[in-house]
């Protein structure tokens, strides 16, 4: 009895049969503790670059923040914000249908929210281009670029998984099983995240 | 030669090196001839043809090499191959040279890659040892002992110790909390090849115009960021580090929490698994905020924003508080793992149940909540904040005492315990104690606002960081080297030979580093390859220990090269430990066990007669089951 668990020194034969199946301890999915675990080290990342904006703004006791004659595009930042934020409930949207088995759904929802997510982005570069100052004026102009462009990577890599979603619910890959749907619960758990993000990025420096 | 090319591997990766370094090269070429900029930039300040293919090089290897293909099948909506389970597993020694999902082989991938950037970290001490043995300029001038000094402290701390650990708990953490691999063994792979990555990048810094970054390893603004090119080989190096580190500690969390064996519960855990668990836990909440300060100065650099630049309106010292938020923590991920290693020796060879097991796991935790208090006790003289050096000071003493209560809880677990010192693990162990208690006691001194206003700088940090990283991590380093080699390796390491390197390196330690205290007190400044000649005859004795203790880890590396190779077959449980990974064979199964174990006690019923951690899978299931409570009554084994 003992021999076929322990003296299994032939290595060459165990590559026939696959592991045992680890005995799961906790009730949460692996993949889901997994993202959940990494959106803490992200939030911990953009912790630090909130760090450098506090002591920036405040511990550097600038003249004026935002410096004189630099006016913030609040009200397109507002409606970007919008955008970004009704994005979540279309991916939320897409993993109840297909909860409900309902690929038409999965599908809808999904593409909305890369299309809003895209729009997102697309707004943003505009406005880089047009706001009239660069990451090299003052140190005001180097965390605005740097918060925000946190931000914006986010979105991008959000985006790349949600195309991987996309393509694979295009050829109709998921199912109602938990199982089956991680491959959007996942991005969609991380999307939560960069939208959260955002709301926080935008309230430190277009509101307060 | 075309199929070998098809195939991941180093063909593929090697290829994939030299189109990662085109593509990055051509991407600064396209995007400086697209903004009208001069396409090739004779009058270098950032050198970004130089730093971005450094960024996209080690991903073009790892993409040939293999890492992220199932990934690239998954993304482009393939249907993902079934697993076969040929990229787990070593059965030549060219499988330890492949992109390999086995946590074993990965294991041992990281130590030994950890113990050559030892060696390399070792010999870069060595040299300046060399030339400060005396007074004036003798082998290096003052510019390369600040490189050396600088990589000497990065290869070590971001090439040794973090990942070392790593290595150890990735090799024995699932056979001893019975799962049959980590949670997410390709990711674990790719963590361990980012390793190697940062290595080559920071070595790679010393052929950079100006030399290698020479800032300390702290790099401290603003001083890096006018540093010449080799900075940015640091900046970029600790985000390959750092990556490599975030992703094992997210892949252990998850390991732990969700595959433990049947019957595991919280409190049946060995206490190297709640090391590690602690550990994680710092390295996914703090890492993140190198990762953040080293972008800052690395911005700051290239792209010419002002962060740290105070005419700018940025703030210096924010990268003080931003780094340290980091690196305080940091000494605690080296540190923590060391104590579980040391918990599980001593309480083996003591043949002792650890004493108070429960409050040993609790200081675990009430240390990674404290080391986010106290990074500021490392800026008392930078000019921070007044108000905040008392309460950092008193933080500081706090997080002594869950630390004193592991000590006591070693020595608790050591009184009226039937010591064995066959093993050079148990002396290691020992050593340990008494060292670390010293640099322990050392950190507390520094801790308190005066004396570290009066040592600031000098060789008294020095030889307390030394204390604690070598007296303390490195020994439990070796520790934990020698107490799992037979199960790692199958044979028996020379005992005799470990007793050479145990007593080599703790008398090379007390007679290297003692002294720094003694001339630290005296003010003889850190970081400076020339000094006042009458501190000659203390370096010159530590020059010379340092050189026999430089020696002595020779010993080691021939003892374990050749017990690798040669040395008496080891059973499976020389030490008669009880945990989980002695029950299986050495070196265990290619898949760890055939079936779950099942756990049915704690794992330190040393001593209670007929007492079991786990029943293994095959084992009779009418096998009497001794009902087991924790206890810390020893009685005679």
């Amino acid at each position: 009895m003992e021999s076929a668990s322990i003296a299994a020194h032939g290595h060459v034969d165990d590559h026939h049969h696959g592991p045992p199946e680890a005995h799961q301890s906790a009730r949460i999915d692996r993949t889901i503790l997994g993202i959940l675990l990494f959106i803490l080290s992200e939030v911990m990342l953009f912790g630090a670059f909130f760090a450098a904006y506090f002591f920036l703004r405040v511990v550097a006791e600038p003249s004026s923040w935002p410096p004189e004659g630099v006016e913030l595009p609040v009200l397109i930042a507002g409606i970007n914000t919008c955008i970004l934020v009704s994005s979540s409930f279309t991916i939320h949207y897409a993993l109840e249908a297909i909860k409900h088995n309902n690929h038409r759904g999965l599908k809808l929802g999904l593409t909305t929210t890369w299309l809003l997510g895209a729009t997102f982005l697309f707004i943003q570069i505009n406005e880089y281009i047009h706001i009239g100052f660069t990451p090299r004026d003052g140190a005001f102009g180097s965390i605005f670029f740097s918060l925000t462009g946190l931000h914006g990577a986010h979105v991008f890599v959000g985006l790349l998984l949600l195309t991987f979603a996309n393509i694979r619910a295009y050829r109709g890959h998921f199912g109602p099983e938990q199982k089956d749907h991680l491959g959007v619960e996942v991005p969609g758990i991380y999307w939560h995240f960069v939208d959260i993000m955002w709301i926080i990025v935008f309230l430190a420096v277009y509101i307060i | 030669m075309a199929a070998a090319i098809r195939q991941p591997g180093w063909y593929r990766g090697a290829l994939g090196a030299l189109l990662g370094a085109a593509f990055g090269f051509g991407l600064v070429v396209a995007l400086r001839a697209i903004s009208g900029l001069d396409v090739f930039q004779t009058e270098q300040t950032g050198y970004p043809h130089v730093i971005v293919p450094l960024i996209t090089t080690p991903f073009g290897f790892l993409f040939g090499f293999g890492a992220f293909d199932y990934w690239f099948r998954w993304a482009a909506g393939k249907p993902t191959v079934p697993e076969d389970h040929s990229g787990h597993g070593a059965t030549k020694w060219q499988d330890y040279f492949r992109f390999n999902t086995d946590h074993k082989v990965i294991g041992t991938q990281y130590v030994v890659t950890t113990l050559f950037f030892f060696l390399i970290g070792g010999l870069l001490a060595l040299l300046m040892r060399a030339e400060l043995a005396q007074p004036g300029d003798q082998i290096v001038a003052a510019n390369t002992f600040n490189g050396l000094f600088s990589t000497h402290a990065v290869v070590m701390i971001f090439l040794f110790i973090i990942p070392v650990f790593a290595g150890l708990a990735n090799y024995v953490l699932p056979l001893m909390i019975g799962a049959p691999d980590m949670a997410f063994p390709r990711l674990n792979a790719l963590s361990f090849w980012l390793l190697p990555m940062a290595g080559i990048i920071f070595l790679a810094s010393f052929l950079a115009p100006g030399g290698s970054f020479d800032a300390g390893w702290t790099g401290y603004a603003p001083l890096s960021t006018g540093a010449p090119l080799g900075q940015s080989f640091f900046n970029i190096g600790v985000q390959f580090a750092g990556a490599s580190s975030i992703a094992t500690a997210l892949n252990f969390l998850v390991t732990i929490i969700t595959m433990r064996a049947p019957g595991m519960n919280l409190w049946r855990m060995p206490l190297l698994v709640w090391a590690n668990l602690s550990t994680s836990l710092l390295v996914v909440g703090a890492t993140p905020f190198i990762a953040g300060a080293q972008f800052m100065v690395f911005f700051d650099r290239i792209l010419g924003m002002n962060f740290f630049n105070f005419l700018q309106g940025g703030d210096v010292i924010s990268y003080q508080h931003i780094f340290w938020f980091y690196s305080h923590p940091a000494v605690y991920i080296m540190m923590l793992p060391g104590f579980g290693i040391i918990s599980e020796i001593i309480s083996t060879h003591a043949r002792k149940p650890v004493f108070g097991y429960r409050l040993m796991a609790l200081a675990l935790i009430g240390i990674v909540v404290l080391s986010y208090s106290v990074w500021a006790h490392h800026m008392f003289v930078a000019g921070m904040f007044s108000w905040l050096r008392v309460p950092i000071m008193i933080t500081t003493m706090l997080i002594a005492v869950p630390t004193g209560i592991k000590v006591f809880s070693w020595l608790g677990t050591l009184f009226y315990g039937k010591i064995h010192t066959y093993s050079t693990a148990m002396l290691f162990a020992l050593a340990f104690i008494v060292t670390f208690t010293i640099g322990g006691i050392s950190g507390v001194m520094l801790g308190m606002i005066p004396i570290d206003i009066h040592v600031s700088d000098t060789y008294f940090v020095v030889a307390h960081i030394h204390f604690v990283l070598f007296g303390g991590s490195v020994f439990t380093i070796f520790a934990g080297i020698y107490h799992w080699f037979p199960k790692m390796t199958g044979r028996m390491y020379d005992e005799r030979l470990g007793r050479v390197h145990f007593w080599g390196t703790v008398v090379g330690t007390w007679f290297t580093f003692i002294p720094m205290h003694w001339i630290g007190m005296d003010g003889m400044p850190r970081r400076v390859a020339d000094y006042a000649t009458q501190y000659g005859d203390w370096n010159l004795l530590i020059s010379v220990s340092a050189f026999v203790l430089g020696a002595v880890q020779l010993v080691f590396l021939y003892n374990m090269i050749v017990s690798w190779r040669f040395g008496p077959k080891a059973g499976d449980n020389p030490w008669r430990a009880n945990s989980i990974e002695w029950l299986v064979s050495s070196p265990p199964p290619v898949f760890n066990f055939d079936e779950i174990p099942r756990v049915v006690g704690g794992p330190y019923e040393y001593g209670t007669p007929g007492a079991r951690h786990a029943i293994m899978g095959g084992e009779d299931e009418g096998a009497e089951v001794p009902k087991t409570k924790p206890s810390t009554v020893a009685a005679p084994s």
